[in-house]
């Protein structure tokens, strides 16, 4: 694993996967939206803003997902002091919070005609909220040091808190909202979904990954980038000290 | 003490409390849950008439009537063996209708009928085309909406 | 454990010459539920219902108040540095800090509970579980507190941070801690709900230590 601590290694690997995954990313949501909005059939009860949903629950997966891909980069970072790790959590807190900020807004606009309200305190959707917060905390927690180092590990304890304290989050969130709600105990056995909805939802899943992946990959390139020029930056100040001590001398 | 010896105790210590988290939260799920009241639990012990209650079922077939102001409704909620009539002054919401889950949020009123200050319905988690929903109707094998 | 026991006694001393922050708390728990009946109304079956939820939420806040001085005065006197290289396993002494900051704060404002239930005008049948509830609760408050504010140390803007990164995290102490009052005042068991909010408290007893520890360590370094 640290022979892709190297950063030129890791840039040329990028490189390498870049063009794919950008390509990949257009293609799989060109196709994934094509099919959900021209091509997959309206709900039986509730027409075609069923529609929403071929966006809304591939983010919260999404949303989820990257939560615990910074949890895991973390662990890697605080056990092994894996470099790139820590920018790989860095690089992805910001992209989760922008899926879970998507969930929520495709959520409230698919409320509005299901529910009648703009926000209901559902419980998924209020778990989500939490976890929206949770990634703000991260990207707060990683930006408040003047050392960057002590950033990457205080937010890496906070993730590996958060990825433990998400399924009780989760299961009290539920809980609460089967207090609200004839969720749960209405329910026929579990959720069911036509194939014909599956695909369109699965493609746009794999686009979003795929988005994922080169967002991912750009950030920690031009973090990497960033800070060779730092270098580059305190080896020039340095040479100009040296070479002005040795004028006066 | 040595370092890892120390490090065993810790593990050790952690596993017994999380164990004892664990026996918790059975209990906690094995403990019958009143989350909400079925019209036959209503209507065996009748509750106080100042007691908010959580009564949940589904709108029974062919009870819903609407008054002229269109704001005032009236239906009965039903778990198949016992049902209630329960009436609601407000806006339903969209997904309201016979057959449904719902739970309405009220008191009892001294008539036996429950006074809903909130009703609550949700959409059931299938997701199915509408052609695919009439066909399975008719050849009787949807089992959505009204069956629980 | 002489070790631990001398920790939690220096910290209760320190606490008892500065007894006003505790009083601030307790102050801060009263005052802002006393603002709730101008929001609200002053309608009695109103506040009555709402009650467990006000006193939850305010005492949550009031914990919040205090979190910031957990570990600072420590950490810029140097004593933390000291505790890093005492024989004491900073788990141990993480969990020392803690419990003393439970019993100069959480006891306090669970002693000043009832107070807030009769203002709220709460049947007083729940009173038992919400004291219950607040005792099995308020600790993991504490406790998870306790890993913002050492996380947040010599950050900048650390106190505006510590809220940010922990009311997420009370969010479940909150749920079972009100479902628990408000199932009693429904007449209905409160059993299930304790029993969830000790489950929390237990994990919550185990991770908090650990990562609190970690969080130090990481702030001296």
């Amino acid at each position: 694993m640290h022979r892709f601590a190297n950063p030129a290694r890791f840039t040329r690997l990028a490189d390498r996967i870049l063009p794919f995954a950008a390509v990949g990313t257009v293609v799989a949501l060109g196709v994934g939206f094509y099919l959900a909005l021209f091509v997959a059939p309206g709900d039986y009860q509730q027409g075609e803003s069923v529609r929403i949903m071929y966006v809304h629950v591939p983010s919260a997966w999404m949303a989820m997902f990257i939560y615990v891909a910074i949890a895991v980069a973390s662990a890697v970072a605080l056990i092994w002091r894996h470099p790139l790790a820590d920018l790989a959590a860095k690089a992805s807190s910001p992209v989760g919070a922008g899926f879970a900020f998507l969930t929520l807004v495709t959520g409230s606009l698919w409320g509005r005609p299901m529910w009648g309200t703009w926000w209901e305190w559902d419980g998924r959707l209020t778990s989500m909220l939490i976890l929206f917060f949770l990634y703000l905390g991260h990207m707060a927690l990683l930006n408040a040091f003047e050392d960057s180092q002590r950033g990457y590990r205080a937010a890496a304890i906070l993730a590996l808190v958060g990825v433990v304290n998400i399924p009780i989050i989760k299961f009290s969130v539920d809980w609460w909202s089967t207090l609200h709600q004839p969720a749960s105990v209405m329910r026929l056995d579990g959720p069911t979904i036509h194939p014909s909805m599956l695909w369109p939802l699965l493609i746009v899943a794999v686009g979003f990954k795929l988005y994922y992946l080169t967002v991912v990959l750009l950030r920690i390139k031009s973090e990497l980038i960033a800070a060779r020029l730092r270098a580059l930056d305190l080896a020039t100040v340095k040479a100009a000290e040296v070479q002005g001590q040795a004028v006066q001398g | 003490m040595t370092r890892k010896r120390r490090r065993l105790y810790i593990v050790i210590a952690a596993l017994l409390v999380f164990g004892g988290a664990t026996a918790l939260v059975l209990t906690a799920l094995d403990d019958s849950l009143d989350l909400f009241q079925s019209p036959s639990q209503l209507m065996a012990s009748p509750p106080p008439p100042e007691r908010g209650i959580r009564l949940g079922g589904l709108v029974e077939e062919g009870t819903v009537l609407k008054s002229t102001d269109g704001l005032s409704v009236s239906f009965r909620v039903t778990d198949g063996a016992q049902s209630v009539p329960v009436s609601y002054k407000g806006i339903l919401p969209d997904l309201f209708r016979e057959g449904q889950g719902v739970i309405t949020v009220g008191n009892m009123g001294p008539d036996g009928t429950f006074v809903a200050r909130e009703v609550l319905a949700k959409h059931d988690e299938n997701y199915l085309p509408r052609e695919v929903v009439d066909a399975l109707k008719e050849s009787g094998q949807w089992q959505g909406e009204a069956t629980q | 454990m002489r070790g631990l026991a001398l920790l939690v006694a220096r910290d209760l001393r320190l606490a008892l010459r500065q007894s006003a922050d505790a009083w601030l708390a307790v102050l801060f728990f009263v005052l802002t539920a006393a603002l709730f009946p101008f929001g609200v109304g002053p309608e009695p079956n109103l506040l009555a219902r709402i009650a467990p939820g006000i006193i939850w939420v305010v005492a949550l806040l009031a914990v919040l108040l205090s979190l910031e001085r957990l570990f600072l005065a420590d950490f810029e006197d140097g004593s933390l540095e000291q505790l890093l290289l005492s024989p004491l396993p900073l788990e141990l002494a993480v969990l020392g800090k803690v419990l003393a900051h439970w019993l100069t704060t959480g006891l306090p404002l669970i002693a000043a509970a009832p107070l807030l239930a009769v203002l709220f005008h709460m049947d007083l049948s729940g009173l038992g579980v919400l004291l219950l509830a607040m005792l099995l609760g308020t600790p993991t408050l504490s406790l998870v507190g306790a890993v913002g504010a050492a996380l947040t140390l010599g950050a900048r803007r650390g106190g505006v941070l510590i809220p940010l990164l922990v009311l997420p995290l009370y969010v479940p102490a909150l749920i079972f801690g009100v479902g628990a009052t408000d199932a009693a005042l429904l007449g209905l068991t409160a059993r299930p709900h304790l029993l969830l909010l000790g489950a929390v408290l237990l994990v919550m007893l185990v991770i908090t230590p650990l990562a609190g520890a970690a969080a130090l360590r990481q702030a001296i370094e």
